[in-house]
């Protein structure tokens, strides 16, 4: 069964994050807080799609649904 | 014709589409079903919503569409919007109905 810590480290395999949060038990569905340098200039879609991109194949058929939310360094630190 | 060629159709036919698991009566996904729930809390009536699981070709091509690769996804004039999380990230900082309220909807 897929973990949230395996997702964890898929993504981080794929992008490069200031800090990454991976919640999620039932190994398909999960819940992600990602902040990264480089969402810097680009919109939610876009991030989001960066994720996704990280991820890969795995979206396809592994993980069912991955909730994120994403964050700039600058827009986490005013959290 | 094209899948991509009928989806393209589909999202600027109508205002308003939303590709759901199910329809906005019996959701088959509790995303899908939150997707329904907001766009319903916008005010939206007779939401035109395509069911990806009646039909494999849309299922897989919405995926290539917008390179998106969950369900729902919400198109607004054509555009792609976003997923579950984002509709109700725009819904709470009340973007998703200044949207729709711009289109008439």
């Amino acid at each position: 069964m897929l973990r949230a810590e395996d997702v964890k480290i898929y993504i981080a395999q794929g992008l490069s994050c200031d800090y990454l949060e991976v919640n999620g038990d039932d190994g398909q569905h999960f819940e992600a807080i990602v902040v990264s340098k480089d969402f810097i200039g680009k919109n939610i879609v876009q991030q989001h799609q960066m994720v996704y991109k990280a991820l890969g194949e795995r979206m396809k058929d592994e993980i069912h649904a991955l909730s994120m939310k994403t964050y700039t360094p600058d827009s986490w630190s005013k959290k | 014709m094209d899948v991509q060629e009928t989806i393209k159709n589909q999202v600027t036919a109508n205002p308003v589409v939303l590709y759901m698991k199910g329809s906005p009566k019996f959701p088959q996904c509790g995303f899908s079903g939150m997707a329904v729930q907001i766009l319903q809390a916008c005010g939206v009536k007779d939401l035109v919503s395509v069911d990806v699981l009646a039909d494999p070709a849309i299922r897989d091509g919405i995926k290539h569409y917008a390179n998106w690769p969950t369900i729902p996804q919400l198109y607004i004039k054509g555009e792609f919007v976003g997923g579950a999380d984002i509709m109700r990230d725009l819904y709470e900082k009340g973007d998703l109905q200044k949207m729709l309220a711009e289109i008439g909807v």
